[in-house]
């Protein structure tokens, strides 16, 4: 059996619904930041994929340039938690309910 | 990115200069910082303006493009459509600029990464309004809105804005997400990232599988996220009242109007597509106005209601992005199509100015009346006898209450008029009906402002902050809110054409 295009993809969509299923069902900030990184890793590899198929570099691009944002939006989430850690002794997503009426 | 262009950075130099300004800028201003000692900071606020005024004035001096030029090889577009936005953009920084200062001079203490953050957030919007390539649109989209959520979260000590900024960034993540697998099947089907490409294979497989349609789909999740579309506004309530008033005024105004302008190009590109997603996108906008406009009834804070207010009229933007989309299929000739598709398109150009106007100027009113960043004059009830002990700060209030309500003689009247006229141009009676009555219930929450303001005598805690800057700068915005509402002729026809020189 050759791995082809449907197999990257199939793969690409379960990480995406495990991702997205880890955002809306588990109450650990941590976690919920992990579970957004899988779901871009499932784009980068339909990226990837399609940039073998179509003998083109932009989707490798892409992927890098995937791979520079996450790191950013992880260093920004990682402060913001810090500091709410601080105070509140907890990540769990359900503690933060000061904003809430 | 994969095509023949030449590359000709110099002569490109000159029209990419608006975005250079505020990156150099930014990155100065953040250096500045790093080497000045003390605790005073308003050089950085005098330099921050001046590199948006820098911003302004390499616009203006840009040679213009033949139509059709595009900067970076396709990456972006260099027309005026992008022009406008960026003087746009530029306006909504210069002001919050103005109401950031005036908040940490009342304080004592300055907030010394609002300024370079605010210049990179609005390069952020001003590359993702001039976006014509898939690359170029996830980069600009992540650009604005890292900055944006460090501003929000960036308010030291105040756990409401740490939790905000939380709340936008996980959940902003989460849509980046989506936007990403969409880019990236949209990539898969064109085999390349520029729009032109793109919309190429689009226009040869219009039914080709079920990816294409996925690939649109999530794209239009990610920008329903970013301008508050329901069931993708959750995060709006909590964040627009968790983050501090002067960065609250830049989310609703200069994010929410790039993100349409990005909409507006990425519609323009897929529109076999789009025809699949009509009637959930229909259902999607009448829920936004419908649930912006009641939750707004029964709200205490300013902040929160103008949250709600906004996500409201993200939903009359919504009708406007409609009327577009609609126009292929009723019009009797392409060329009654074109007009009514330019008419839709520039009614929302010129509704996102002066959507920026007035809700800039009513959060300049917030701005204006904190006594400190701990204590923002949040409570409706904090405004009432404004009347009588700040006359001129209460009455453009009230202009921008009127405008945001929809009342003549005001910009939002006008604006709101020619959205609705046309989308009953492009045949959807019944959307520009239930329109115009989620604006009449819109009246109800506006107009209690007005009635706290002049009829309730002061009792209790009442807002008492005072800055001229800000008082200063929310006159002008209601001077330039009538004045549109008075004359609005000549600047819808220059939206309108704006619109239609648009290149993707």
């Amino acid at each position: 059996m050759t791995v082809g295009l449907t197999h990257y993809l199939a793969l690409a969509a379960a990480l995406f619904l495990v991702g997205m299923a880890g955002v809306l069902i588990r109450r650990n900030s941590l976690i919920v930041f992990m579970s957004i990184e899988i779901m871009l890793s499932a784009a980068n590899i339909v990226f990837a994929a399609y940039s073998r198929l179509h003998g083109d570099l932009a989707g490798h691009v892409f992927v890098l340039m995937v791979f520079a944002v996450a790191a950013a939006e992880a260093a920004i989430g990682l402060a913001i938690l810090v500091e709410i850690h601080r105070r509140r002794r907890s990540v769990n997503v359900d503690d933060l309910n000061t904003l809430m009426e | 990115m994969n095509g023949p262009t030449p590359v000709t950075l110099g002569a490109e130099l000159p029209v990419l200069a608006p975005y250079l300004v505020l990156a150099v800028g930014g990155l100065a201003v953040m250096l500045v910082d790093a080497f000045s000692g003390g605790r005073r900071r308003d050089h950085l606020s005098l330099l921050t303006l001046l590199v948006l005024l820098g911003a302004a004035a390499a616009q203006g001096a840009a040679p213009a493009e033949p139509r059709g030029a595009t900067l970076l090889g396709g990456m972006l577009a260099a027309d005026r459509f992008s022009r406008f936005f960026n003087l746009l953009t530029v306006t909504i920084a210069m002001l919050t600029t103005v109401y950031a200062t005036s908040m940490f001079e009342r304080d004592g203490r300055y907030r010394a990464d609002f300024y370079p953050l605010t210049l990179f957030a609005a390069l952020g919007m001003m590359l993702l309004a001039a976006a014509t390539d898939l690359l170029s649109l996830f980069l600009a989209v992540e650009t604005m809105s890292l900055a944006v959520y460090v501003l929000v979260a960036g308010e030291r000590g105040s756990l409401r804005s740490s939790e905000a900024g939380f709340k936008y960034l996980i959940l902003g993540a989460f849509a980046s997400a989506f936007l990403l697998m969409g880019l990236a099947l949209l990539y898969g089907q064109a085999g390349a990232t520029d729009y032109a490409s793109v919309h190429r294979a689009v226009q040869a497989a219009p039914d080709g599988g079920i990816l294409l349609p996925l690939a649109c789909g999530l794209v239009l999740v990610a920008l329903g996220f970013k301008v508050a579309m329901v069931p993708f506004h959750m995060w709006t309530p909590d964040v627009y009242d968790g983050a501090p008033a002067y960065v609250t005024g830049l989310m609703a105004t200069g994010v929410k109007a790039a993100a349409f302008a990005a909409l507006l190009r990425v519609v323009w590109l897929l529109p076999p597509i789009a025809e699949a997603w009509f009637p959930l996108l229909a259902v999607l906008t009448v829920l936004t106005m419908t649930y912006g406009n009641l939750v707004a009834l029964s709200q205490n804070g300013l902040k929160r209601m103008l949250a709600y207010s906004s996500i409201a009229h993200a939903g009359y933007l919504l009708l406007g992005v409609l009327a577009v989309l609609n126009t292929g299929r009723d019009s009797a000739t392409a060329v009654q199509a074109a007009a009514v598709r330019d008419a839709a398109g520039g009614a929302i150009l010129f509704y996102l100015v002066v959507y920026a106007l007035m809700n800039l100027g009513a959060f300049g009113v917030v701005a204006c009346l904190s006594r400190s960043r701990r204590e923002e004059a949040d409570a409706i009830d904090g405004y009432a006898g404004l009347s009588r002990r700040r006359p001129f700060v209460a009455a453009t209030l009230a202009v921008f209450m009127f405008s945001l309500a929809g009342i003549p003689p005001t910009a939002g009247f006008v604006g709101k008029f020619y959205i609705f006229d046309a989308v009953v141009k492009a045949g959807l009676v019944p959307l520009a009906v239930w329109g115009v009555i989620n604006s009449l219930l819109s009246a109800y929450y506006y107009l209690r402002v007005i009635v706290v303001m002049y009829m309730k005598p002061a009792e209790g805690e009442v807002h008492d902050g005072h800055s001229w800057e800000a008082a200063f700068t929310c006159g002008v915005l209601a001077l330039l809110v009538l004045l549109l509402g008075v004359v609005p002729g000549s600047f819808y026809a220059l939206a309108a054409h704006t619109y239609r020189q648009m290149i993707f």
